[in-house]
């Protein structure tokens, strides 16, 4: 069973659920007929569907208050969504959950040049955000691939990278403040246009922890100067081996390049039959190194940069000699995985991170796990952080081949625990890699972070069913168990 | 009254176990360089990490450094110097502020959050502590986070640990992100008439493709100097001080600072030792940035203040006297969108009589109380050392 067994008492309870959530929101903020709500039932993991028992869409803050407190009064699920483009799940609605879109929060609320914020409300797309601001030169940082759909909000709730995140952070790193609303209603400000908000750092948590601990309903983040120059060098290599250490070399130099892409031979080939970016064909690895800066700077790293991979065995380099080059040899990465989608039925994208140096082991095993299960593999990666994204080729109407796909990636995330690195790197774990977490954390490790999940929703109301592989009640982790179970002090209070 | 100095991991565990078992808090420390910062711990027992020490595993090339928590900082500082590398939050040392012989320990810095002037460019404590280990006030050993750069794998529960003042679990390990250290650096004084304008020239400079890696503010004369630090490759930074030099023109009178000097007034800042000696109090506020020329403005109204900004603005280390002056702080700053005022250092008096910390809402205290019970529901770890808040803190032994 992927998903916790819907509660028969709240299904049988619709009418009047559906009748409670009309009466505290305002006509047309709540769906419930099965056509319309059929537009909500999964999100970019679109391989799971599921209806919701009902799709709220609140206009304000106080109104996903007045929904929270209600379902939280009432046992009723809530499954928070943004723009539904989470890869791993992490919007999936329940059968017997609320699902809360964020969608008519697309405001944003306040530009302040002088601070260098912006603030705006969670539905608005992460490029909104940028596109509200370039006329004046300034740009937000992180930039996942879906940033032209993908919502603030939902970045929040994953941590959401991108490919410059190298040098400028993830979401966790560039947003300074938040309103959010517990299950219990409450309405809660933390940080703002200052820095570093007092107390446990709840901005913090509430970045990455994809919709289990709250609804983020405003968020405020750091808008940076664009800088002065960009250029990208393409470099190809005879191995993906010599590439990988290329990468190491480079950041071993001192350097940070901006963005640090890699794309193995087949990914190559398929970007290039479908936008013909003027990639090396023949070659079994190309990395894409972004440079940013004032023009002096970026022309003396670039040759910097030459030199190192040279010296690591390059096959060729080209540097951009245009803004409209540079998008060239973009445009090939950035559509690779739709690129990748002609080549083959469908395909799987995996997200693992492993320690840069482990980069050619890594790639060395994953082409023996594409000949032990009979799938290939094309591979994308930020190899400047060690992002791993393997796209896992297969025909979903081939008897068994899914099955044997998510096999597949499986084993490439166990790899990536195996060889020092972690399941998920910027999609999350969502559904997807729920039950994989015991490959990388130890029964105790996953019950003192449910533990804290019990701190905001002890009745785990708030997206059940995501992230943890098993829902232990707070009741049971709250209890104190000394030694091996036995409190050999009965006398301590219990809670 | 116990002092317990384990080496082990273990040994933690075990002292941990102990305490909950017996309803005895701990005082948990590195060197005990920052019991004044923060609330008065009560607890008579001392659980010290300083045998705790040593960098267990540095791999320049991929930007990690694990060392355990009671390294001192000094050792971690010196060895990445060693290999062109550094802390990218550029931790304060209080060693000179609070009249002690060293900055502290590797985790007295992460638990605190200490981050110094290359705050405002690149991030904060919590932004480079990757992972580590603990053991909770549950006598619970969990680990979290990794050695990667990348990592959403479960709760960041690295952002709850810096910050929490030991007061949610005793970590063992800490797995740091270090960058490379900047081939040059130099710094650009502008000198204004005014604060207003000192710190709009901070604000020009953030806002250009300059990429300054502080920006500061420090009375000087009758006037007030902005300092505006750029680092980098040589060829770059020259060329970056051209570029903001033309866009401050107007703003002062320039000067290029020399690298020793630029240098030696970063050092200041990271400690403290920007104010004059014998204030009665110092206060750090944390402000959003533009507003900080009124804030003062309003405090020196009423009080004679000394004061030095960093972060843009956004920092104002502020020295001053009197009983109510930690309230009107407050005051001025709910008046103007916000911030928090901590208490850095005062008397004993002045420092019971007020909270440390600026106070949180019901909402967000209740939340505070509840995350502290999830992982030391007795109150064994640091209990006080920041005031919670909320009905949980009842609990408190």
């Amino acid at each position: 069973m992927l998903l916790p067994e819907p509660e028969q008492n709240i299904l049988d309870r619709r009418d009047e659920i559906v009748g409670a959530l009309k009466s505290l929101l305002p006509k047309g903020c709540v769906i419930d007929d099965r056509t319309t709500m059929k537009a909500f039932d999964s999100d970019g993991l679109s391989a799971y569907r599921n209806l919701p028992l009902v799709v709220v869409l609140p206009e304000t803050t106080q109104q996903v208050a007045d929904v929270m407190k209600w379902c939280r009064d009432n046992g009723v699920k809530i499954v928070p969504r943004g723009a539904g483009t989470s890869l791993s799940g992490g919007a999936l609605p329940l059968s017997d959950g609320v699902l809360l879109g964020l969608g008519k929060f697309n405001q944003i609320t306040e530009i302040d040049f002088e601070n260098r914020t912006v603030t705006a409300q969670p539905g608005v797309t992460n490029l909104a955000i940028t596109t509200a601001v370039q006329d004046d030169g300034f740009y937000y940082a992180p930039d996942p691939s879906s940033q032209i759909a993908c919502s603030i909000g939902g970045n929040i709730a994953e941590n959401s990278g991108g490919v410059h995140c190298l040098k400028y952070g993830l979401t966790t790193n560039n947003v300074l403040g938040i309103e959010m609303v517990t299950m219990d209603g409450e309405i809660v400000r933390i940080g703002g246009k200052h820095l570093d908000a007092p107390g446990f750092d709840i901005l913090g948590i509430m970045t990455g922890s994809e919709g289990l601990l709250g609804v983020v309903t405003e968020v405020t983040v750091r808008i940076l100067r664009k800088p002065a120059t960009q250029r990208a060098m393409l470099v190809g290599f005879d191995t993906v081996q010599e590439a990988g250490q290329a990468v190491s070399i480079v950041i071993a130099a001192g350097i940070i390049p901006a963005g640090m892409e890699m794309m193995d031979n087949p990914a190559i080939n398929a970007a290039e039959d479908f936008v013909n970016a003027g990639y090396p064909r023949e070659a079994a690895a190309l990395l894409i190194v972004e440079l940013d800066g004032p023009e002096v700077e970026v022309d003396y790293l670039l040759d910097r940069v030459a030199t190192l991979m040279k010296g690591a065995g390059a096959s060729s380099i080209r540097i951009s000699q245009s803004e409209e080059e540079r998008n060239q040899f973009w445009a090939g990465r950035k559509s690779a995985f739709p690129a990748v989608g002609r080549i083959s039925p469908d395909y799987l994208c995996m997200d693992g991170t492993i320690p840069r140096k482990a980069l050619p082991e890594m790639l060395t095993r994953m082409s023996a796990m594409s000949q032990k299960y009979g799938l290939r593999v094309a591979n994308v990666f930020h190899a400047g952080d060690g992002n791993l994204h393997p796209l896992i080729l297969f025909d979903a109407n081939a008897e068994g081949e899914l099955a044997r796909a998510e096999e597949f990636g499986a084993e490439i995330l166990r790899n990536c625990v195996a060889l020092g690195g972690v399941l998920t790197g910027e999609h999350g774990v969502g559904v997807e890699k729920r039950d994989l977490m015991g490959e990388m954390f130890t029964e105790d490790d996953l019950k003192q972070q449910q533990r804290l999940k019990c701190a905001f929703d002890p009745d785990h109301l708030l997206n059940p069913g995501k992230v943890f592989p098993v829902l232990h009640r707070c009741a049971e982790l709250g209890r104190l168990h000394v030694h091996h179970g036995q409190l050999p002090h009965p006398d301590i209070p219990r809670f | 009254m116990a002092r317990y100095t384990p080496e082990k991991c273990a040994d933690i565990e075990e002292i941990i176990r102990d305490a909950l078992q017996n309803k005895t808090p701990l005082q948990v420390t590195g060197y005990g360089t920052k019991k004044n910062l923060g609330g008065r711990v009560l607890a008579r027992d001392e659980l010290s990490l300083s045998a705790h020490s040593g960098i267990t595993d540095y791999q320049p090339e991929e930007l990690v450094m694990v060392a355990r928590s009671g390294t001192p900082l000094i050792e971690i500082e010196e060895t990445l110097d060693k290999n062109g590398q550094m802390l990218g939050f550029e931790p304060l040392h209080l060693d000179k502020f609070y009249g002690q012989s060293t900055p502290g320990s590797l985790g007295g810095v992460i638990a605190c959050n200490l981050s110094g002037s290359r705050r405002i460019s690149a991030g904060a404590a919590r932004d480079y502590l990757l992972g580590f280990d603990a053991i909770s006030g549950r006598a619970g050993y969990f680990r979290s986070g990794s050695k990667v750069m990348k990592n959403v794998t479960g709760y960041d529960l690295s952002k709850l640990m810096c910050g929490s003042f030991g007061m949610l679990a005793v970590m063992s390990e800490i797995t740091l992100k270090v960058l490379p250290r900047p081939e040059f650096m130099t710094s650009l004084s502008v000198t204004c008439a005014s604060l207003a304008e000192a710190r709009s020239a901070l604000s020009i400079g953030f806002g250009s493709a300059t990429e300054p890696s502080g920006g500061a503010i420090i009375k000087s004369g009758g006037g007030f100097n902005a300092v505006l630090r750029l680092e980098g490759v040589k060829i770059s930074v020259d060329d970056r001080i051209a570029s903001l030099s033309a866009l401050l023109e107007k703003t002062g009178t320039l000067r290029l600072m020399s690298a020793e000097e630029s240098s030696e007034f970063w050092k200041m800042m990271r400690d403290i030792s920007c104010l004059q000696k014998d204030a009665e109090q110092v206060w750090k506020l944390s402000v959003t940035p533009s507003y900080a020329p009124q804030i003062i403005a309003e405090l020196e109204a009423k009080y004679k203040v000394d004061y030095a900004l960093d972060w843009a603005g956004g920092l104002i280390w502020l020295g001053g006297a009197g009983a109510e002056l930690g309230a009107a702080i407050r005051a001025v700053l709910a008046r103007q969108d916000g911030g928090h005022a901590t208490l850095m250092r005062a008397p004993e008096a002045i420092q019971a009589s007020q909270p440390i910390f600026q106070p949180l809402d019901a909402a967000l205290g209740g939340l505070q109380s509840r995350i502290k019970t999830a992982f030391d529901p007795m109150y064994i770890l640091n209990p006080q050392k920041i005031e919670l808040g909320g009905a949980a803190d009842a609990n408190a032994l």
